[in-house]
């Protein structure tokens, strides 16, 4: 008779605590439209998986269909892949072309990346589980999925779940840190922009040799930037339309369905229900925090050395992290509060879109380094 | 190299982070800075281009 209830039988609290993340979840996509497309899947998948015998993901001897999923798309790492395929297409680089020195306020906003990765040391965790919780600072799902799979997959759930929520959170966390470290008056610096046409040569050269220079510096970040420029030499060859719109849209949305609820499915409450998921989430907030100072620190350093008139607004800096566009527009509509008609969305798109490739080539760099100290 | 690398091997987990930090940083700017380079240049022999 008790096989007959065992499904009612073998649930256990943490399974309870569970059913209620996933609702949490579910609400925050439907209520607060927080990252639905992801948050959504992700909630409903942890709580398929943590319903009785887990059928979902193992059942006598046999592989259930998340778990086919995961071993097809999450430990092999195609599904992000995949996704930065879609995010390629979908990136136009002419707001950074027409000012190239963006470029490097994308490179200022990863020290949330290495600066939580200290801290996450501080707290007991080992290097490699370090990085995957630093990562999470590259404000870029992918990337946080990619490397976490690599080096502590016990770890991608948490991970998952703090990235894309703080993603969708940007405009309630960068807005007081950014007005914490700038006076008035440098928000309401107004920055030229000029209208020229970037050469379509450059556009099609770009993706190859950003794709070949990040293949020299760190080889092993080439299945990421390879994947992000093939989509976008895909946009910008101007001969694959169809192809470029199937990415933007199929691809993006099919991949973006099985993702989601497939990382839902590694929420198992055993995994998910300790202190170091409370740590990874809190940590996750601080990563973004640091971007955001780092990206904006950056940028006053740089007025430094600029002469009167030239000078950037420095929240232009707090761009670089590279949840795009939803920064940009945080940072314009924040300079129209400060003074009606400060337009600066141009730079900060290409600080923006700048944070894309800082993420990536930041993912690079610690999945380079972080091997040669630790096997 | 190698020596600093060794170094760091023997090092606790937190030194371990903040050499990777160095290392990731001054990697993610000089990348970027070579990015910039490409930019610069097509925009420069461009406007020469077109100059003449």
């Amino acid at each position: 008779m008790q096989d007959v209830f065992i499904g009612f039988t073998s649930v256990t609290w943490q399974n309870a605590v569970m059913y209620l993340v996933g609702f949490v979840l579910i609400g925050l996509a439907i209520k607060k439209e927080y990252e639905p497309m992801l948050l959504l899947p992700i909630g409903f998948g942890a709580i398929l998986v943590n319903l009785p015998l887990a059928v979902v993901w193992e059942h006598a001897g046999a592989a259930g269909f998340l778990k086919v999923f995961y071993e097809a798309g999450i430990a092999n790492e195609v599904f992000p892949l995949l996704i930065f395929v879609a995010v390629g297409a979908m990136i136009d680089f002419g707001p950074l072309f027409k000012n190239p020195l963006m470029i490097f306020f994308g490179a200022a906003a990863q020290l949330g990346i290495f600066a939580t990765m200290v801290i996450a040391t501080l707290l007991g965790f080992s290097l490699k589980e370090a990085a995957s919780i630093g990562i999470i600072g590259a404000a870029d799902g992918p990337t946080s999925i990619f490397v976490a799979n690599i080096f502590a997959p016990q770890l991608l759930g948490p991970i998952s779940v703090a990235a894309y929520s703080y993603m969708s959170l940007v405009p309630l966390i960068q807005p007081p840190v950014i007005r914490l470290l700038t006076t008035k008056n440098e928000r309401r610096i107004h920055m030229e922009y000029h209208e020229s046409s970037v050469p379509k040569w450059l556009k099609i050269v770009f993706p190859i040799a950003v794709t070949m220079i990040a293949g020299f510096v760190a080889p092993i970040s080439v299945p990421l930037i390879g994947s992000l420029m093939f989509g976008n030499l895909i946009r910008e060859s101007g001969v694959l339309e169809r192809l470029s719109k199937a990415a933007q849209n199929e691809l993006a949305n099919l991949v973006t369905l099985l993702l989601g609820i497939t990382i839902g499915s590694s929420m198992k409450a055993e995994a998910f229900l300790t202190l170091e998921t409370l740590k990874i989430m809190g940590m996750g907030l601080l990563a973004f925090v640091f971007d955001t100072a780092g990206g904006v620190l950056f940028a006053k350093l740089v007025n430094l050395f600029l002469p009167k008139g030239k000078k950037v607004n420095p929240m232009i800096g707090a761009c670089g992290i590279s949840a795009f566009p939803m920064s940009g527009r945080i940072v314009q509509k924040m300079a129209n509060d400060e003074e009606r008609g400060n337009i600066i969305l141009m730079p900060a798109i290409g600080a923006n879109v700048s944070g894309q490739l800082g993420s990536v080539i930041a993912g690079g760099m610690v999945l380079a380094l972080v091997p040669l100290l630790v096997k | 190299m190698n020596d600093l690398i060794e170094i760091l091997r023997q090092s606790g987990t937190t030194i371990q982070a903040l050499g990777v930090t160095a290392g990731g940083l001054i990697g993610v700017f000089v990348t970027l800075g070579a990015f910039f380079l490409i930019i610069w240049l097509a925009d420069r022999f461009g406007t020469r281009r077109g100059a003449d």
